[in-house]
């Protein structure tokens, strides 16, 4: 606990906490960036899954999308971690915000694995995708859309958020 | 701050009686799985419209033309946008008399969210046509990129914004 005083109290943790502005601000750069990070990822998922954009190839749809979820989780992770810190007595031990960040663990996992494989299935367009590639795309988005799940449970089962 | 008319209270008050509203607001679990199909459905629907939004302001993969990332969108597009008007609905049914009330909300459905809807729509059928088939993409294209990004953003920030009006509730 008192790392987490000693964050919760940083300078910077509370200017962004007690401001509403900057609080405000953070919230909106948090959810932007959580659409176009899910957004993106979803539709490579969809693109491997034979979803989507069937007539252009798995490296176009990656080229497009692979730098959109990457500025998307980094704002992301950066606005939620500034989010975290002023509060992070309360959130650190609450066991919803664990399921969450496990989950985005996960997902994040699952999303790097995505990007290794439509790379090398992107090179080669006359490969089909096997069966596994479209299990483990499937995996990756439920992963996500888990991820927005165990987000909104933080505040709906904890009152915590 | 707008002061909803009777006929619009009475249909939130309905609204938010209705089976499907209450079982919504009445349960733990069913409020926080509506509010993932919102997201849900937003994001599909940001990521499509912001992935073109961007390859016309040049800051996104240039493989492909405008023209043929829009088309390639164009149903998933729709498909997010529907789920994440199901989910909006279903959240304001829950509390709608109060939601109706709130300026966030007021300034969100009534003035940023249709105002953004339009100029998409126009993007949209503007790129799929001419603005995205040639190699130059015209300034006019890119500013309406710019605008449509920016009119999101607002939509977002007033989206935020909806909790901290709650002494309207």
């Amino acid at each position: 606990m008192p790392f987490w005083q000693w964050l919760e109290n940083t300078s910077w943790a509370r200017f962004a906490d007690d401001n509403l502005r900057v609080a405000t601000g953070f919230e909106i750069v948090h959810y932007f960036s959580m659409f176009l990070l899910v957004g993106s990822i979803v539709m490579i998922d969809l693109r491997l899954m034979g979803l989507v954009a069937r007539r252009r190839t798995i490296g176009e749809v990656s080229s497009e999308f692979f730098p959109l979820m990457w500025i998307g989780m980094a704002l992301n992770f950066f606005s939620g971690f500034v989010m975290f810190a002023g509060d992070a007595t309360t959130f650190a031990p609450n066991w919803v915000f664990h399921i969450k960040l496990s989950v985005i663990l996960l997902a994040v996992i699952f999303g790097v694995i995505v990007q290794f494989q439509a790379r090398k299935w992107g090179k080669d367009e006359c490969t089909p995708i096997p069966k596994w590639g479209k299990a483990l795309a499937l995996i990756s988005l439920l992963l996500w859309v888990g991820s927005i799940l165990a987000a909104v449970e933080v505040p709906s089962l904890t009152n915590v958020g | 701050m707008i002061v909803p008319s009777e006929g619009v209270v009475n249909f939130c008050n309905w609204l938010q009686n209705t089976p499907y509203a209450l079982a919504i607001a009445g349960s733990t679990w069913a409020y926080p799985f509506v509010q993932t199909t919102h997201f849900t459905g937003l994001s599909i629907w940001l990521g499509t419209s912001l992935a073109v939004d961007f390859r016309l302001l040049g800051w996104l993969g240039k493989t492909q033309k405008p023209s043929e990332l829009a088309k390639s969108l164009f149903v998933w597009n729709w498909i997010g946008f529907t789920i994440a008007v199901i989910g909006g609905v279903s959240l304001f049914s829950t509390d709608a008399v109060a939601f109706a009330r709130n300026p966030a909300v007021q300034f969100k459905l009534l003035l940023f969210f249709p105002l953004a809807l339009i100029v998409h729509i126009f993007v949209q059928r503007r790129t799929m046509r001419s603005w995205g088939a040639g190699d130059v993409i015209p300034r006019s294209a890119k500013l309406a990129g710019l605008a449509e990004f920016l009119l999101w953003l607002s939509v977002a920030s007033a989206a935020a914004n909806i909790p901290y009006f709650e002494r309207f509730l």
